[in-house]
C-alpha cells in the first residue's frame, strides 16, 4: 500500500517535470535582450570592473546580494543561538 | 569513530596553506577573475573545515572562539552597508569611486584587456566585507556543530 | 563526436547514477561521500555550461561544507541505517 502510493507520486511528480522539459525553448535561447546589450556595453565604463557578473552582482543588483547576506546572517544568528549553549556544557 | 590518522593530519596540513592562498586570491581578483566575496568565502572556510575534521574540534577551539567569529561577522556585514550607504548622494549601491583617482578608481579600456587590479570602485571593498562575512559565517556554523557533536557524544557515553 | 559532446551527454548520466547510488547505499558515511561526489560533478557540470562563479560556489558549498556538516552529524549519531 505504502510502496504504491509512492510510486504514484513519483509518476505524477515525472509527468509534470517531463510536461515542462517538452515546453522549454532551445538552448541559448532568447538570444539577445536589451538589459544584456546595455550591460555588456556599459559595465566595464560605468563600473570600471573588468567582471561583467561582479558588477552586475554588487552595482546593477545590490539589493539582492544584500538579501543574500541578510539570509547567511539570520541562519548563523540561528545555528549559533540554538547550539552554543549545549556545546559548552 | 576513532581518531584520524597521521596520514589524514599530515596530508590536511600541507593542503591548508595552498586552500587559504587559493581562497584569497578569488576573494581579492573578484572584480578580474570569476568568484567573487562569496565564493572565496566559501573555499576559505572549507579549508578551516577541513583542519576541523583532521585535528578534531577540541583543538580547533582552544584557539578559535565562536564569539569572536560572530564579531567579525558582524564587522564585515556592516561595512557591506556602510559601503552601500556612502554612494547615497546619488542612489543607495552607488559605485562612488569609480572614475575618481582615488584607491581603485581607475577605468579599464573597453573590451578584453589584461586586466588592473587598481580598478572597479567600491566592487573590491565590497568583496572584501562580504568575503570576510561569509569566512566568519561559515566558520562559525561548522564549530558550532562540531563542538555540540562531540558533546552530546560525550553525553552518551 | 567532439569531446565536448560527449562530456555534455556523459556528465549528467554520471550525476545521476551517484544520485541513485547515495539513495541505495546503507551505510551512512559512504552516502555522505557519494553525495559530496555528485556536487563535485555538478560543479563540473556548471562549469562545462560556461557559468565558472556557480561552479566555485558549488565546490565549495557542496562539496565541502555539506559533507563535513553530514560527517559530524553521523558522528553524533549512528553509522549504519536500520532496517527499521
Amino acid at each position: 500500500m505504502n510502496k504504491i502510493a509512492i510510486l504514484m507520486v513519483f509518476i505524477i511528480f515525472s509527468c509534470a517535470l517531463i510536461s515542462t522539459i517538452l515546453t522549454l525553448r532551445p538552448f541559448g535561447e532568447p538570444k539577445s535582450t536589451e538589459m544584456d546589450d546595455y550591460i555588456i556595453k556599459n559595465a566595464q565604463n560605468e563600473t570600471g570592473s573588468n567582471n561583467a557578473v561582479t558588477s552586475v552582482v554588487f552595482d546593477y543588483r545590490g539589493f539582492d546580494t544584500l538579501g543574500e547576506a541578510t539570509v547567511l546572517f539570520t541562519a548563523v544568528a540561528g545555528v549559533l543561538l540554538v547550539l552554543r549553549r549545549n556545546a559548552h556544557e | 569513530m576513532s581518531e584520524p590518522s597521521k596520514i589524514v593530519k599530515t596530508i590536511a596540513s600541507i593542503i591548508f596553506p595552498f586552500t587559504m592562498v587559493f581562497g584569497i586570491y578569488v576573494i581579492l581578483h573578484g572584480h578580474l577573475t570569476p568568484g567573487g566575496g562569496f565564493q572565496g568565502g566559501a573555499i576559505v572556510a572549507s579549508g578551516i573545515v577541513l583542519l576541523l575534521v583532521a585535528f578534531g574540534s577540541a583543538e580547533i577551539a582552544k584557539r578559535v572562539k565562536e564569539s569572536h567569529l560572530s564579531i567579525l561577522e558582524s564587522i564585515g556585514a556592516l561595512s557591506f552597508i556602510s559601503l552601500a550607504l556612502l554612494g547615497l548622494s546619488t542612489t543607495f549601491f552607488y559605485n562612488f569611486l569609480a572614475g575618481s583617482n582615488f584607491i581603485f578608481g581607475r577605468i579599464p579600456p573597453f573590451g578584453s584587456n589584461p586586466g588592473d587590479m587598481n580598478t572597479g570602485g567600491v566592487l573590491p571593498l565590497m568583496n572584501i566585507s562580504v568575503g570576510l562575512k561569509v569566512i566568519a559565517g561559515l566558520s562559525a556554523i561548522v564549530l558550532v556543530l562540531s563542538l555540540f557533536a562531540r558533546s552530546r557524544k560525550q553525553r552518551k557515553r | 563526436m567532439p569531446f565536448q559532446e560527449i562530456i555534455n551527454i556523459v556528465l549528467p548520466l554520471m550525476i545521476v547514477a551517484s544520485a541513485v547510488i547515495v539513495v541505495a547505499l546503507k551505510d551512512l558515511l559512504a552516502a555522505a561521500i557519494a553525495l559530496a561526489v555528485m556536487s563535485l560533478l555538478l560543479s563540473l557540470e556548471f562549469y562545462m555550461l560556461h557559468a565558472p562563479d556557480v561552479a566555485i560556489a558549488e565546490a565549495g558549498v557542496g562539496a565541502c561544507l555539506t559533507t563535513a556538516i553530514l560527517i559530524f552529524a553521523i558522528k553524533a549519531t549512528r553509522r549504519m541505517e536500520d532496517g527499521r
